[in-house]
């Protein structure tokens, strides 16, 4: 079963961009990650599927429904806002007790688990809150009546490292309990680690749905070396190396790689470093490597 | 259910607020009758005034020597204070979730648009419910405090039924105008001019004749305080009128919030 569908989804308004012809479906059990860079339209797309707002051309479901039509169906629906803002002088216990009401069933013992793990505190009121606690009381918020489907507009912004790792292990016991996930990121490694498909989305189009499992054969790292001296080129022309340019500073390179790693290590270990990072690339570039590629084959 | 006893406790503080300063007004307004009633030179005062004064003070043609006719001049101020009051709370019990930017927490609980908008408008109508039972409580109390004359509770009462039916106007008119407004941060200075505005205009229509036809522009004229102080009722037909007028901004206001783009 689609628990997802958007049908040639468009919006647009005012100044923002908004989207264009969006196809996509999410089946039952999946995780699914929408990325894009920020302003790319993920945000519109969610709020369209969701029922924040009208669609101006084309049509979006959950659980075959639409949430215009049907608000009812929001029953199964766990969401988190990319920014998330709540009653100031609310309690954090108030609020979530409040979100649960919509729900017509009991949370109060999922509440306590969820803010455990998340090591939340319930009596703190929320405009005292840091920006990664008040993105806590939204996880929370969102979890707290076992919903069907999750769905996160970039959720990890704000939380440290630890609390990252706590969080996705929730959502991954959630999917293994049957739950949908569809979250929208702007850092594709968070999204490497949990997803089976990923969409890519620019400037409101959908411009890639691809297998996880066939992205990360296409995992690139970019390199950046200081050497004590110059760097020959040709000490690290292995196969997977490219886009290899000088850094800032002399004795300075970056390159892109994609292979193994080991190779890389070894050849660079023959180099005396000043220091070295190897990143993630930013998705600007996976853009141009993916479909530069693909202008080209084309 | 729920998110009306949200809104129930959320303007808890404000409506206690409204009271207090209503309840003042009802007694402070009353502690000025002596001094009106007293006789002599200031009876003669207000029969020597000229009449375009006399409208400007909201005495018009009533007799404030009388205690239903200082009740009724007293009315005036306690109805506008009222009407300020619905008139804020109608464009801002919607309007709030956009301009807090709660409106995506809320929107995506399993709840119509239509849902929201019958909770809120419940929750205000027991917010303004509840100011004219203080304001009538307040008032019967204090005149009693003051009355050596035959009771005016009667009047009272039909006064204060008189001004549930403004609120009641200015409330469906605030949320109105939150619905409808494409930037609704806008709709409480636009409540609040149009009650001004409607204000100014009964003031003026006091003054002359002439401009009566404007009493249609302005509910603090729907219903005649002359003819109430005098004992004669609130006219049935104008009652069924200023009703009408309420279903229909609130048949609006679930309409176009229904439809609206919500700033999020």
């Amino acid at each position: 079963m689609n628990v997802i569908e958007m049908n040639r989804l468009t919006k647009h308004y005012g100044k923002s961009r908004g989207i264009a012809d969006i196809n996509l479906t999410v089946e039952e059990g999946e995780i699914f990650g929408f990325i894009g860079p920020n302003g790319a339209g993920k945000s519109t797309a969610i709020r369209t599927l969701l029922g924040l707002m009208r669609p101006t051309g084309g049509s979006a479901t959950i659980f075959g429904q639409s949430c215009l039509e049907h608000p009812d169906i929001r029953r199964e629906l766990g969401y988190l806002p990319s920014e998330v803002f709540y009653y100031d002088h609310m309690r954090v216990r108030e609020l979530l007790n409040y979100s649960a009401g919509f729900y017509k069933k009991d949370c109060a013992r999922r509440i306590r688990e969820l803010a455990d793990i998340m090591d939340l505190d319930l009596n703190k009121k929320i405009d005292d809150l840091s920006f990664g606690n008040k993105k806590k009381v939204g996880i929370v918020q969102g979890l707290l009546h076992e919903p069907k489907l999750i769905i996160l507009d970039e959720p990890t912004s704000g939380l440290d490292p630890l609390m990252q790792q706590r969080f996705f292990d929730l959502l991954a016991e959630e999917n293994r309990k049957g739950a949908t996930v569809f979250f929208s990121s702007h850092i594709l490694s968070e999204v490497q680690k949990m997803c089976s498909r990923v969409a890519f989305i620019k400037e409101g189009e959908l411009i890639k749905l691809e297998k996880m499992s066939d992205l990360q054969a296409d995992s690139y790292k970019r390199f950046t070396l200081e050497a004590a001296s110059a760097i020959r080129a040709e000490d690290l022309q292995i196969e997977g190396v490219s886009k290899l340019e000088n850094g800032q500073g002399a004795n300075s390179v970056t390159f892109m790689f994609k292979g193994d790693i080991n190779d890389m290590l070894r050849r660079i270990s023959g180099i005396e470093l000043r220091n070295i990072s190897i990143e993630e690339p930013d998705l600007e570039e996976i853009f141009l490597h993916y479909y530069a590629k693909e202008d080209r084959a084309g | 259910m729920n998110l009306f006893w949200r809104e129930m406790k959320a303007n808890r503080k404000s409506l206690t607020i409204w009271s207090a300063c209503m309840f003042l007004l009802v007694a402070g307004g009353m502690g000025k009758y002596t001094a009106y009633s007293a006789g002599g030179t200031s009876s003669e005062v207000f029969e020597h005034m000229p009449f375009s004064l006399k409208a400007l003070l909201g005495i018009g043609t009533l007799d404030v020597t009388t205690m239903s006719g200082f009740f009724a001049l007293l009315f005036t101020y306690i109805e506008l204070t009222a009407a300020a009051h619905a008139a804020l709370l109608g464009s801002g019990i919607l309007a709030k979730e956009e301009r807090d930017k709660t409106a995506e927490f809320l929107m995506t609980k399993p709840i119509s648009r239509s849902s929201v908008v019958t909770a809120k408008l419940a929750a205000a109508l027991a917010n303004v419910a509840v100011l004219n039972l203080v304001t009538l409580i307040s008032s019967v109390v204090m005149v009693n405090a003051y009355n050596k004359g035959e009771s005016v509770a009667a009047e009272i009462v039909l006064f204060l039924l008189s001004m549930f039916i403004v609120q009641l106007i200015f409330l469906s008119l605030g949320a109105f105008l939150s619905a409808c407004l494409r930037n609704s941060k806008n709709s409480g200075p636009a409540a609040a001019g149009i009650l001004l505005g409607s204000f100014a205009i009964a003031k003026i229509t006091d003054l002359t004749d002439r401009l009566s036809i404007l009493n249609a522009l302005s509910p603090f004229k729907y219903f005649s305080i002359d003819r109430i102080a005098e004992g004669n009722g609130l006219g049935i037909g104008i009652a069924l009128s200023a009703l009408a007028l309420t279903a229909v901004l609130a048949a609006l206001t679930y309409r176009f919030y229904g439809r609206r783009e919500l700033n999020l």
